[in-house]
């Protein structure tokens, strides 16, 4: 098997650079061994959420500028920021095409929330999460109902909004709560305890049941303006049914994201997948890269799993095989490795300075600093220190960034995707 | 007893990825999808059999769900073996003829006139749906007359010797039974690669007697089935493909995984036929192609993707000049075997299917592709297209 391209790993980062390199006429294969950490993820793509004193940041690519400036091992710096911008752009054009639409507010950051109560700056949420009249309803001080269906475990609303009402932002907004409940539809063994966002965004799904929904989405919010509701209202509809809600029942809705599995997520997925095979790109799932050969100091082939012996062949290769989630880097008691080829990591110190003491450690733990090292274009290094000039690493196995702390996951992913798939193509010459 | 060799529902991590890539949980309320069926009540199942949930049937094991894992829980091997294992086993004349391909194919050959013609009159449809529960709106894939083993042994097997190398070819209970084309063309394709076929003892891979419960039955024919192909391996070079990605997948994957048959020593051999075809290429047996104009779209079959050969017949079929290959987002077509053949489940698989069928209407295509037989009859009775195999893509490029 011979590709120009072919990448290992299929989370935003991989997608990004296959698509980018298949749009630009390279035989581009995806390998992937599982569903990425878009399916954990709030939907939200993160560019650079807070400074290194850990307050907001507002203007991402101006702060980017100095960012970039004092972190020189960064992969922000690595790409540059016109780079990041493009990227970024690039992405969104791309989830357009398969009618997934961004807001955009341009040099700015904005806020989500999140399942818990508590506001987070990012910078593209789908127009369900954010928009210019949910801002504007917000800005009028308008007045919020947070509905749930009832039965669904993995949303507090009260919890949420006695968080909301702490933050200086929510001061004079008057908030209420209700409940749905599960249209009948004759099946009386389910327990709708069992329920996860999964099934209810299919009832949201099903046209017959709006109606419904409509007439208790009214009758629960009252008078309130706006609707929030967990991110649940479809996933093959949910743009039409989205609207149809809205019309009938005159309100604003959002959606706000839920703990996983995460509809939000898994649109973008849905839609960046089936954008790599509309432009002819292959997507090999359910398969795992089991390790690779060199020659002449470059790779030479790749084999997985699946394939067993037949060698996959690329000019250039690209790892975004995720960090210690999804399995691009793993820690046993000999330390932390990248376990497909070996490749150098960044120096680690030693474990008991791993993690912070607290677990949901707002600055993020140490150990998410740790991955991969590159060079500037993001060629990794072989267990001897070789560069290795064929082979690209993207997205969250790479080490030197933060993807909590400075709220950058999503952004470096997309970039760093988008960047190594421009150098692909000038290698391949096209 | 709890067996400790499968206990892989230990390893969920509880995240549901498998239940929003499950095409059957995307279409009907009524099942709980895999992460409930499977690892959820597995342990209880253990546990105590009584609380078996009907809606386990409602699986189709077309094993997506498992491709999506990010923890390589075998949640469709769950589901199957619990299946057999906890249901009361009912005798269905339905689910014994749909699943005795064998039994069936041979009577129905003999008297495939007839049996095409009373298949498609209204009154025995009415008949089939009412009292065996088959689904009137189904088609029926039609009977050759006589079987591809015959029609082999008459006209193709004596030339076979002239070549050096030679394929074992199981070919299956479709090219047996209904679809002799398809064997020919195969043969043809061999043949014009220099390769000489031949055609071991077989029964029935398994696969409907495995989905309708008849497990022993199924365990029975496998140990045929690798007693035959082992005899036809002596000399280990030999190579054993199948026309049919599902018979490929259960030859290898069923018989150990749910069977827990020892398949070992046909394991490496066996393949199915674009893996074959593209080493071949590999090697340099790439006899010259004439174009073959057709713009086509590719729709790859569950169990290939599961068993990964998907991209051997992208590959083998990108070397087919002139063929204009769109390569379809992968997508269940919803039939998964005898499945679409049950009037409880006709809804539910064609729901499943069609947001396959909305691609390949958008897609616009001469001709759909795939590899497996029972997509094609579910795609040929939802869609106005044709739907052709690889194998006779290939047979027409290398068309003198
Ligand atoms: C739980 C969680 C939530 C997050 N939420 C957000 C968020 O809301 N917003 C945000 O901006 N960022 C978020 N992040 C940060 C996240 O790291 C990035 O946003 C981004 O999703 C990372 O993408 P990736 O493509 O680099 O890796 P991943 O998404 O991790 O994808 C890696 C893929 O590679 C596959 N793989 C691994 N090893 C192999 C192998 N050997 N062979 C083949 N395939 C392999 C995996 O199965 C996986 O599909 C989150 C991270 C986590 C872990
Ligand atoms: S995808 Fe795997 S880990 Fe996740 S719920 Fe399903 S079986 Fe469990
Ligand atoms: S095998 Fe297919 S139908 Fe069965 S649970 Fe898995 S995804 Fe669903």
């Amino acid at each position: 098997m011979n590709y120009d391209c072919l990448i290992i790993g299929g989370g935003i980062s991989g997608l990004t650079c296959g698509i980018r390199c298949q749009s630009a006429g390279l035989s581009t294969a995806i390998l992937s061994a599982g569903m990425s950490a878009l399916h954990f993820s709030s939907g939200s793509i993160d560019l650079i959420g807070y400074d290194r004193a850990r307050r907001i940041v507002h203007s991402p690519f101006e702060y980017l500028k100095e960012f970039t400036g004092a972190m020189p091992d960064h992969p922000y710096a690595h790409c540059g920021v016109d780079t990041v911008r493009e990227a970024l752009v690039f992405l969104r054009d791309t989830l357009k095409a398969e009618e997934l639409e961004i807001y955009d507010n341009g040099e700015r950051n904005h806020f989500h929330v999140t399942g818990m109560g508590t506001l987070k700056p990012t910078y593209f949420s789908q127009r369900s999460v954010f928009n210019d009249s949910i801002r504007q309803a917000f800005e009028r001080r308008a007045k919020i109902a947070v509905l749930n269906f009832e039965g669904y475990r993995d949303f507090y609303p009260e919890l949420a909004i006695s968080n909301l009402l702490k933050n200086e932002l929510f001061k004079n907004v008057e908030i209420v709560t209700g409940r749905l409940v599960f249209p009948d539809y004759g099946d009386p063994e389910k327990n709708p305890f069992e329920y996860r966002s999964i099934d209810i965004a299919r009832i949201f799904d099903t046209i017959q049941y709006l109606d419904e929904i409509a007439e208790q989405i009214k009758r629960e919010a009252g008078d309130a303006e706006f609707v929030a509701m967990p991110a649940f209202i479809g996933i093959n509809n949910y743009k039409k049914h989205h609207q149809i809600l809205q019309m009938l029942t005159g309100k604003l809705i959002y959606e706000i994201p839920t703990l996983p599995p995460s509809i939000l997520g898994m649109r973008l997925d849905d839609a960046l997948k089936s954008r790599f095979a509309d432009l002819g790109g292959v997507l090999i799932a359910g398969d795992k890269v089991m390790g690779g050969d060199f020659l002449d100091g470059v790779l030479d082939h790749v084999h997985t799993q699946n394939y067993g012996t037949t060698r996959l062949r690329a000019r250039a290769f690209v790892l975004s095989t995720g960090s210690f989630f999804s399995g691009g880097l793993v820690s046993d008691s000999g330390g932390m490795r990248e376990p497909v080829l070996n490749l150098r990591m960044s120096a680690t110190s030693p474990r008991n300075t791993w993690y912070s003491p607290q677990f949901l450690d707002r600055k993020g733990h140490p150990f998410f600093e740790f991955g991969v090292e590159t060079t500037g274009k993001l060629n990794p290094f072989d267990a001897e220190g070789k560069v290795i000039e064929n082979m690209f690493c993207t997205g969250a196995i790479l080490a030197h960034y933060n993807p909590i702390g400075e709220g950058s996951g999503g952004g470096v992913a997309v970039s760093t995707g988008y960047y190594a798939a421009n150098q692909i193509i000038k290698a391949c010459g096209k | 007893m709890i067996d400790l060799e499968n206990i892989s529902f230990d390893h969920c991590i509880k995240c549901t990825v498998c239940t929003i890539y499950c095409p059957v949980a995307r279409v009907t309320h009524h099942f709980p999808g895999p992460k409930q069926c499977g690892p959820d009540t597995e342990r209880l199942r253990i546990k105590n059999p009584e609380l078996l949930d009907d809606s386990l049937r409602y699986c189709t094991n077309c094993k997506r769900c498992e491709i999506a894992c990010p923890s390589n829980v075998k949640i469709a091997d769950i589901i199957q073996s619990s299946k057999w294992k906890y249901f009361k086993k009912k005798f269905r004349i339905r689910d014994y003829f749909l699943s005795h391909t064998d039994l069936i194919g041979n009577t129905a050959v003999k008297y495939s006139g007839i049996m095409n013609f009373f298949t498609a009159l209204s009154p025995v449809k009415f008949f089939l749906d009412q009292v065996l529960l088959i689904p009137s709106k189904r088609i029926f894939p039609k009977y050759a007359r006589g079987t591809f083993r015959k029609w082999f042994k008459k006209f193709a097997r004596k030339k076979q010797s002239a070549f050096g190398t030679h394929v074992v070819y199981f070919h299956g209970c479709f090219v047996n039974y209904n679809e002799h084309g398809l064997g020919k063309d195969l043969v043809s394709v061999m043949n014009a690669m220099n390769i000489g076929v031949t055609i071991p003892r077989e029964r029935c891979c398994g696969v409907p007697l495995i989905a309708n419960g008849y497990i022993e039955k199924a365990r029975k024919n496998a140990r045929f089935n690798i007693n035959a192909l082992r005899k036809t391996i002596e000399d280990p070079g030999t190579r054993i493909v199948t026309t049919s990605s599902s018979c490929a997948f259960a030859l290898k994957y069923e018989y150990a995984n749910l069977l827990e048959m020892d398949n070992s020593s046909i394991f490496n051999n066996l393949n199915y036929i674009t893996r074959y075809i593209y080493d071949q290429f590999q090697a340099g047996n790439v006899p010259p192609m004439k174009p073959v104009t057709i713009r086509a779209a590719y729709h790859s079959p569950c169990h290939l993707e599961r068993m990964g050969g998907v991209i051997y017949t992208i590959d083998v079929l990108r070397r087919v000049p002139g063929l204009d290959l769109q390569i379809l987002h992968s997508e269940c077509c919803g039939i998964a075997g005898t499945y679409g053949f049950k009037k409880e489940y006709y809804d539910v698989s064609q729901k499943v299917g069609s947001a396959l069928f909305k691609r390949i209407e958008k897609a616009r295509p001469d001709f759909v592709i795939t590899d497996c037989e029972t997509c094609k009859w579910q795609i040929e009775m939802s869609t106005p297209y044709k739907v052709l195999h690889p194998v006779s893509i290939l047979a027409r490029a290398f068309e003198k």
